[in-house]
């Protein structure tokens, strides 16, 4: 475990060193500054088109993050030698693999705390109570920590570039799940259908964690559903992170 | 030498795109007013292609809407307002209730298509049904334009929405008085009378609607009993009471302070001066 924790703090300390993430940040902030400037433009709805913009800013750049920091994490070390020094230390593969996760987590959290916190007071000088967007920013974090997931998994055999798109396509399928249980109804044969209806079940189902129309509109969600989707995101994570874990141990080097 | 021409190709560079910038904004000067409306999808697909950002596609749209059509250059730029507001925008966020009321307003007012401006209302209040504003601006519309039994019905529903203000079925009363249903009218102020929600000053209103309706209303059944009768017996009856006794009313009703109201005989003309008291 202290291997995982002292492997997460390197990744989390290596990552805020990298520019590209203060630019990301900087982006993201900017954007919920504008936002309050589109009264400008509009009739009403000056507070829902700052927090659409602001979560859709958290979301969005949240996985620009996840993809630029996230599809190297791996691949940079074996690139740059330094895994067989790590490796050639009482550190099991697995732990190295969960430890880089772990440290993605951090740098992912820490980001969409300061959007976060960001769109909060945009909201609050606006003089709308923020706080019903707390649960849509939560969930926004589990669906990105469900994609990080990915992007380690893509990381732990492939490289930076294939790893970003294998990422990205992750997240729009993951958006698009809901097409196989369309596609099953018009589906001829049983064999289709019985891998839409498999494809539908296995592939990430994003949407299940998407809250931010209700967050926006105040609509309280069902009894259980937060619980429910945070589970449903950890514990996809987790079996991620088993399967990455996996096949790094199989990874040959040489 | 070298900076020499980097310095020229920049220059060339610059001032060709400076030429071409000035051309396209020349020719699109010339099409002004015949600008069409680019085809938009409807919000179902592009809910779907949204990856989890429709309400912000929404925003987009909506804003990119009021801008569109703020520009009164556009010829022909109401074809596509129910299709922007209600297809578009309310299917991508359904909960949206702006774009409702002010796609209505739009294809109401400068569009002048009444119905096109309901049916968005309509749209909206069935995916929204607390939101009881919209049916309260359907009501303005219809009474806009002399539809009062219609204005009627709109500010009943209302009323009715989850917490709406009891008001709107002083409107509703209102505007059924308007339509010309006088004791429907009658009743429907009765009912602000015994709804407890209202206050002091609303009961009053109500009072004095009351009053006001039933003085209205008794002159209207005498003068068309008495129209009867003249047209029966070739002259006006010489007492009110003529009328029960010839089955045109059932009784002579008495003014609201119990007053009986005054018959010219000669004339056939009935008149009260209740109805110039407001209590």
């Amino acid at each position: 475990m202290r291997a995982v924790a002292a492997i997460a703090l390197n990744t989390f300390r290596e990552a805020i060193r990298d520019r590209i993430l203060y630019l990301i940040l900087a982006v993201a902030i900017a954007l919920i500054a504008v936002s309050r400037f589109v009264s400008l433009l509009t009739v009403g709805s000056e507070v829902k088109i700052v927090k659409d913009l602001g979560l859709s800013a958290i979301s969005v750049f949240g996985l620009l993050a996840t993809v630029f920091v996230g599809v190297s994490l791996v691949s940079k070390e074996i690139e740059r030698r330094t895994v067989f020094t790590l490796l050639a230390q009482p550190v099991r593969r697995w732990q190295f693999v969960c430890g880089k996760y772990a440290g993605l987590l951090l740098v992912l959290a820490a980001s969409i705390a300061v959007t976060g916190a960001a769109l909060l007071v945009a909201v609050a000088l606006k003089g709308a109570s923020p706080w019903g967007l707390v649960p849509a920013i939560a969930l926004i974090f589990v669906e990105l920590a469900l994609v990080a997931a990915f992007a380690v998994l893509f990381s732990s055999f492939t490289n930076p570039i294939l790893a970003a798109v294998g990422t990205a396509v992750t997240y729009v399928v993951g958006h698009l799940s809901w097409s196989f249980d369309l596609l099953e109804k018009r589906m001829p044969g049983a064999a289709g259908r019985v891998l839409c209806r498999v494809l539908h079940a296995v592939l990430p189902n994003l949407d299940r964690l998407n809250v931010k129309a209700e967050a926006v509109h105040d609509i309280a969600l069902p009894a259980g559903y937060f619980g429910a989707a945070i589970a449903y995101g950890v514990f996809y994570s987790l079996a991620v992170i088993v399967i990455a874990s996996l096949v790094f141990e199989r990874r040959e080097f040489v | 030498m070298r900076t020499l021409t980097a310095a020229g190709l920049l220059a060339a560079a610059v001032l060709g795109a400076g030429v071409a910038r000035a051309r396209i904004v020349h020719i699109e000067d010339e099409r002004r007013g015949r600008k069409e409306l680019l085809f938009l999808p409807n919000g179902k697909y592009l809910k779907a292609i949204s990856l989890g950002h429709a309400p912000l596609v929404a925003d987009g749209l909506y804003l990119w809407a009021i801008q569109y059509y703020s520009d009164y250059d556009q010829a022909d730029r109401y074809r596509f307002v129910e299709h922007v507001f209600g297809d578009v925008i309310a299917e991508l966020d359904p909960r949206y209730t702006d774009p409702y009321w002010l796609g209505a307003i739009i294809l109401t007012t400068e569009a002048k298509d009444l119905e096109a401006g309901l049916r968005l209302l309509d749209e909206g209040f069935a995916k929204n049904p607390q939101e009881w504003i919209l049916p309260y601006l359907a009501g303005w519309e219809c009474d806009r334009v002399g539809q009062y039994a219609r204005a009627a019905a709109y500010f009943d529903q209302a009323g009715r929405a989850p917490g709406a203000p009891p008001a709107l079925f002083r409107l509703k009363a209102g505007m059924t008085a308007l339509g010309g249903d006088l004791h429907e009218a009658i009743a429907r102020w009765r009912d602000v009378l015994d709804d407890p929600r209202n206050d002091d000053a609303a009961r009053a209103i109500a009072t004095r609607q009351i009053r006001r309706l039933t003085v209205r209303a008794d002159l209207r059944d005498l003068e068309g009993a008495i129209e009867a009768y003249r047209e029966r017996n070739g002259h006006p009856p010489r007492r009110l009471e003529d009328l029960v006794r010839a089955g045109l009313l059932p009784s002579v009703p008495l003014d609201p302070d119990g007053h009986p109201y005054a018959y010219d005989s000669a004339r056939g003309r009935v008149s009260s001066i209740a109805d110039r008291v407001l209590g």
